[in-house]
């Protein structure tokens, strides 16, 4: 067939094409697109299962077989390629066992050394039966003592240099697996520390736990004792098949005769086992699930009297996972003992056929007893394999996992053109700035506003209104449009984002305390900061007269380990901890969100102190701290609907107004 | 879970625990005791082979005699074949026993979680509570699949070795012996510095994952304040410790196994040398000297993994400590025997007199509460948020005790109802609406008036509640699967469902916790006229958050501080302008609409 019309494909970085038929072409003609846009001579489209900006463009024409070729020709080169989204780029997708080379690679002299190693160790303990023989013919042969007591000393010798061989093997190569692990978990974190808030919100944290511990352990187990294995098995086969042909190649080949059924039987088993560990497993899923559903819901158990129904249920899914169990430990017994049934076939013919060669004289009672020897050496590597080989599935399973995470772009500093690194100064301005999280409606809508040097603004509104946008969005955790957001005069996408965040105080919402002492929380911005600072610091934010009381005072930890802060304790801590870098804008997210009133008086004083001489921009929805603010925002669903001092905002009797006389009412109540 | 349960170290062998576990084990005794049986079995058999070899060269191979060698090798089959098939049922047998005792530990567990009382729900969290149901009860089989019942195997394989060899040439017997104490005493030692730097391991790890989960957790709070270089210093701190960590207890468990092995050999050598002697002495024969190199082989390896054992056996017993703890644990909340069924006649349907109520504590929830409620009125409760409503509803259905005063129902104490059948009269419907997986029928089918309902009550109850549009939508109707917590419902969707369950259910006394979440326009007009036929003609108390349910009421109680401050109907209260009328201004008025 003639190839006579060309398909293009392009994806951004990457450009390739297909030739089609003119009969292909015919019919992709009559063929309607749902995206079909004439560019140029080219007909464009995207299909199903590439991303969205990935394009096929098609010069002239295809038909619909052409076209579902072209797509899926794009399909699987997307596959092959990894996606950028910042750079807006495609990049080759490396495969998981190259990956895990590059972490090995560095360890190379070691993994030689303990090759070696385990090559010495395989001879050393294959000579061993070889004396034996050699100590059995001596003694038929009715040589004396002393013979026999230097075939002794030998197998003493080789037992000795065996175990230091052994021991050589397992120190490079099981701590080079752990050299491995430590260095992908390095990297697997410092990864994560450059990825966006936006990661971890679609991530759960239990996930990224489960790769960082158990995905990276197998790798330690493939990279340690797999290797070991690995190795080890392939030297003792071959080493001890030279041995048993050495002494008698026919009695070699009737002793290895079941071997082969051994290999298809393992195979099988391994099937088996497989499927049925996974219904287990499987089971255990459901049976877990049910239980989490059941402990969660107890308040409707309980109020429906459903406990029985509950325990009937439970009973089921219970009595499932014993029969499934049971089926895995039926297989597990009809063929584990099948191993040993199987190498003690091979020791029977050993003695019959072998038996009879003595008898013939063919071999010696020597070689005989060596053979055994040898023979017992065969059946340890024969049962690892089966586990060796899913080490290595799995072990590269776990590399995917992995890899996955890592080829997650991190948040780069993009196009940081501003020069210099000395902390910014001045204020801060939103300029019609409008900005939605990703699938979502707008959260910010044309806001602008601007909060002076030096004065302090509170944008106040409703939950959801997007006040905390507006914080992370000034701190690049969320990335805003360019030309939107500026900090003493420049675009903070102009900035790296360290020094951005160096020149902000910022103090989130939730008042996330490590469990550490309060000293390393405080002096989380600036390690190097004098004591005198730290305490001026706790003093300003209202804490130090508390860490007086506390039992260690500054070297109390806090958190899961130490001593529970209450959550006002915990704003006090984050505030005074955002101050110590001296910052000279600063940003507090509804820091009263979670403080009872009375504490709010107290945190609010300290709060005076705090934003003195400070550019300062204060989201709340407790109207009495924007009352001391210079200045007031007033958000509605993402758009600026009112603005002024707090006085011309009561008597314009808008949404502020409204917003406090609930908040009056409130106070009164709670007074009552 | 912390890495401090990890550092916890019990006693391998508990005979109180044992006994406890015993009595699970009991009903499957048959099985354990066949499998007992079949040990000796075993270890004979495992035990002939060498002796086989040994007669096949004394008496065949040297004389050279092959019919004979062919005799002695159908018996050596006979063995193999026997040892096969004992291997097989022995190897099932202690799983089923293990198996069947897991499960009837793990249904005695669940059945007793499903009796616990509310407070032990909140001393609880779920995580730790599925750890024990579902990982400590897998740890208390491996006694059965691997621990004790390996040792029996193990120590007879031993005790019969000896007497074999003893037997065959006992000055022999006494030199291979001579080595047996060194490997007991370095087993041992290493056993022991393997286990303790594998703690050393765990607790390392431990730290280094809640280190890295806080990471997590904290992450931006990292990049806020520029820490990413600092804080991958201290992780790399803990993780080079893993690592060093982990290197030493390789070390150890090297050594163990390359000194076993060597040991294995050095024995060997000390057989073929005086063994050899023997034999040219004509103290011992050729094949008893090739069944002593074999019985050696044999001896070394269950010595060795005695220790794993003895720690298998260690874990064990310590989850069997915390399981049986967990069953322990007696609700608070216990009903009588023969407690009441019914209401009194002519008494109030809910009456709390002078309740006190603390969770714990001398923070007073309820301080001297007291109202009724009438059969047949509906009445809302109203109040700030954190002042004892929910609380109500709960001392109400019994799920927890009062601290001071008395709740009755129907005129009787709730402490002298049989629990379920209070539960039956007083149906509480959470504020959260929660459904389990299962078809939604199953949902709407809970115990009491559902279990047999019929179809056309279902019906009946879904159209009541206007939930039969819900149902009609749903592409498999009835049968369609719910999953878990009816997350592929709509909020207003599952609301609607929830009262249909409740009208099914169909108790005397309806204890409602009315939804905050706010729905669609529609959807709360739905819910509104559900939520009137739900009520309609039945004993009520509500936590009300819907401007409707507090204007049609017979009766509001405000509750402040734990107690009621005003009771009355909505345009009474309204008009004596009091803490209801702010309250309600607050709630319901100076809102945004």
């Amino acid at each position: 067939m003639r190839r006579l019309y060309t398909l293009v494909f392009e994806l951004p970085g990457s450009v390739w094409d297909e030739r089609f038929s003119d009969a292909e072409w015919f019919l992709i003609r009559s063929r309607s697109f749902a995206q079909r846009r004439p560019r140029a001579g080219h007909w464009a489209g995207s299909c199903r299962g590439l991303p969205p900006h990935h394009r096929v463009t098609l010069t002239k024409l295809s038909s619909g077989k052409a076209w579902r070729a072209a797509c899926s020709a794009a399909r699987r080169e997307s596959d092959r390629k990894v996606h950028d989204p910042v750079r807006r780029r495609y990049t080759d997708r490396v495969s998981p066992a190259r990956r895990f080379l590059v972490y090995v690679r560095p360890y190379a002299p070691r993994y030689a050394a303990g090759i070696l190693c385990l090559a010495a160790a395989t001879c050393l303990s294959l000579a061993i039966p070889w004396q034996v023989k050699l100590a059995v013919d001596a003694l038929r042969a009715g040589t004396g003592t002393q013979v026999v007591a230097v075939y002794a000393a030998a197998i003493l010798a080789l037992a000795f240099l065996h175990g230091v061989a052994r021991l050589g093997s397992r120190f490079t190569m099981l701590g080079a697996g752990q050299w491995v692990e430590h260095d992908i978990r390095r990297d697997l974190y410092a990864h994560l520390e450059t990825l966006p808030p936006a990661f971890y919100q679609t991530h759960r944290t239990g996930d990224l736990m489960s790769r960082a511990t158990n995905d990276v352990s197998a790798l330690r187990a493939l990279a340690g004792f797999g290797g070991v294995m690995l190795v080890g098995t392939t030297f003792t086969f071959a080493g001890t098949l030279i041995a048993m042909s050495a002494i008698d190649p026919w009695l070699t080949l009737w002793a290895l005769a079941p071997s082969p059924a051994l290999v298809l039987l393992a195979r099988r088993f391994n099937h088996h086992v497989e499927t049925e560990s996974t219904a287990v497993q499987e089971q255990l899923g459901a049976l877990s699930a049910r239980v989490q559903e059941n402990l969660t819901g107890m308040t409707v158990v309980r109020a429906y009297t459903m406990e029985e129904r509950e325990i009937e249920a439970f009973g089921r899914l219970n009595a499932e996972y014993l029969m499934r169990s049971l089926r895995l430990a039926r297989t597990q017994a009809a063929f584990s003992p099948m191993l040993g049934l199987i190498s003690g076939l091979g020791g029977l013919i050993v003695l019959w056929v072998g038996g009879r060669a003595v008898v013939e004289g063919r071999i010696t009672l020597g070689a005989f007893v060596a053979f055994g020897g040898y023979l017992a050496h065969l059946a340890w590597p024969t049962i690892a394999l089966g586990w060796t080989l899913s080490n290595l599935k799995r072990g590269l399973a776990s590399m995917t996992r992995i890899a996955e995470i890592l080829d997650v772009p991190g948040a780069s500093d993009g196009e940081a053109t501003a020069t210099g690194s000395a902390p910014i100064r001045g204020g801060l301005e939103f300029r019609h700035l409008t900005f939605a999280y990703e699938g979502r409606r707008p959260a910010l809508e044309d806001v602008s506003f601007t909060v002076p040097e030096g004065r302090m603004v509170a944008v106040v509104g409703p939950t959801g209104s997007g006040k905390s946008t507006l914080g992370s969005l000034v701190t690049r955790l969320h990335e805003p449009p360019p030309g939107a957001v500026f900090v003493g005069g420049i675009d903070v996408r102009a900035l790296s984002r360290e020094r951005l965040r160096s020149s902000i105080g910022y103090v989130p919402q939730e008042a996330f305390l490590f469990s550490r002492s309060i000293r390393d929380n405080v002096a989380l911005g600036d390690e190097t900061a004098p004591e005198a600072r730290l305490h001026r610091a706790a003093e300003t934010a209202g804490l130090a007269p508390e860490i007086e009381g506390f039992p260690e005072g500054w070297s109390t930890v806090v958190g899961e380990r130490g001593l529970t802060l209450s959550g006002g304790q915990r704003q006090r801590a984050a505030l005074a901890r955002s101050l110590v870098p001296a910052p000279a804008v600063l940003v507090l997210d509804d820091v009263f969100a979670s403080v009872d009133a009375g504490k709010e008086a107290e945190i609010l004083s300290s709060l005076q102190g705090a934003v003195a001489g400070r550019t300062t921009l204060v989201m709340t929805h407790r109207l009495r701290v924007a009352q001391e603010a210079d200045r007031i925002v007033v958000l509605d669903e993402g758009r600026v609907v009112e603005e002024g001092a707090h006085a011309e905002l009561l008597e314009a009797g808008g949404l502020y107004a409204r917003l406090w006389r609930i908040q009056q009412i409130e106070q009164e109540l709670a007074n009552e | 879970m912390s890495d401090h349960d990890d550092e916890i170290l019990g006693k391998a062998y508990d005979p109180r625990l044992m006994r406890r576990v015993w009595s699970f084990a009991r009903p499957h005794r048959r099985v354990i005791f066949l499998s007992m049986a079949l040990f000796p079995l075993v270890a004979a058999l495992e035990l002939l082979q060498p002796w086989l070899t040994k007669i096949a060269i004394d008496r065949y191979i040297l004389p050279g005699d092959w019919v004979g060698l062919t005799w002695v090798a159908a018996a050596y089959l006979a063995c193999l074949l026997g040892l096969y098939g004992l291997r097989v049922a022995v190897s099932y047998l202690t799983q089923l026993a293990g198996q069947r005792v897991m499960h009837d530990l793990r249904a005695a567990l669940f059945a007793h979680l499903q009796r616990q009382d509310a407070a032990f729900m909140d001393r609880n969290p779920v995580g730790r509570l599925m750890t024990r149901l579902l990982n400590d009860v897998e740890a208390i089989s491996e006694l059965f699949a691997s621990g004790a019942a390996a040792v029996v195997g193990d120590v007879l394989t031993l005790a019969g070795i000896v007497v074999l060899m003893l037997v065959l040439n006992w000055e022999l017997a006494l030199v291979t012996f001579a080595l047996v104490p060194l490997l007991a005493v370095g087993a041992a030692y290493f056993r022991l510095k393997a286990r303790d730097s594998y703690r050393g391991v765990r607790i390392r790890l431990a730290r280094l994952n809640a280190f890295l989960q806080e990471s997590l957790q904290g992450m931006s709070i990292i990049q806020l304040f520029a820490r990413e270089r600092r804080e991958a210093e201290l992780f790399g701190g803990l993780n080079g410790e893993l690592r060093r960590a982990q290197f030493r207890s390789t070390r150890f468990d090297s050594f163990l196994y390359a000194g076993v092995e060597a040991l294995g050999s050095m024995t060997a050598a000390l057989l073929l040398w005086y063994g050899g002697g023997q034999v040219l002495t004509g103290a011992l024969t050729f094949g008893g000297l090739v069944a002593f190199l074999e019985y050696v082989g044999r001896f070394f390896l269950p010595i060795r993994d005695l220790g794993a054992k003895y720690t298998v056996m260690q874990a064990a017993t310590v989850s069997a400590e915390r399981v049986f703890a967990l069953l322990d644990a007696e609700a608070s909340v216990r009903p009588p025997a023969g407690g009441a069924r019914d209401f009194e006649t002519g008494a109030p349907a809910v009456e709390f007199r002078h309740v006190w109520f603390a969770y714990g504590g001398e923070e007073w929830v309820l301080r001297d509460c007291s109202f009724e409620v009438a059969p047949g009125e509906r009445v809302a409760l109203v109040g700030p948020t954190g002042e004892g409503k929910s609380t109500v509803v709960r001392l109400m259905t019994r799920s927890y005790d009062v601290t001071r005063g008395q709740v009755l129902v129907g005129g009787r104490d709730v402490r002298e109802w049989d629990l379920t059948a209070l539960r039956r009269a007083v149906g509480m419907v959470p504020q959260e609406v929660f459904l389990f997986t299962g078809t939604v029928e199953e949902n709407l089918r809970v115990v009491g008036g559902g279990a047999g309902a019929s179809r056309e009550a279902i019906d009946r109850a879904l159209q009541t509640a206007r939930a039969d549009r819900v149902v009609a939508s749903l592409p498999h109707g009835l049968a369609h699967e719910i999953h878990e917590r009816g997350q592929n419902l709509s909020q207003g969707q599952r609301q609607l469902l929830a009262i249909a369950r409740a009208l099914i259910y169909n108790p005397a006394v309806l204890a409602l916790d009315e939804a905050t979440s706010s729905v669609d326009p529609e959807s709360e007009a739905l819910i509104r006229a559900g939520l009137e036929e739900l009520v309609q003609g039945r004993t009520s108390v509500a936590i009300a958050h819907r401007l409707s349910t507090i204007q049609t009421c017979d009766r509001i109680l405000v509750l402040h501080r734990g107690r009621v401050r005003e009771a009355g109907r909505h345009a009474e209260l309204l008009a004596a302008g009091g803490f209801y009328a702010r309250l309600y201004e607050l709630q319901f008025g100076a809102g945004r609409t």
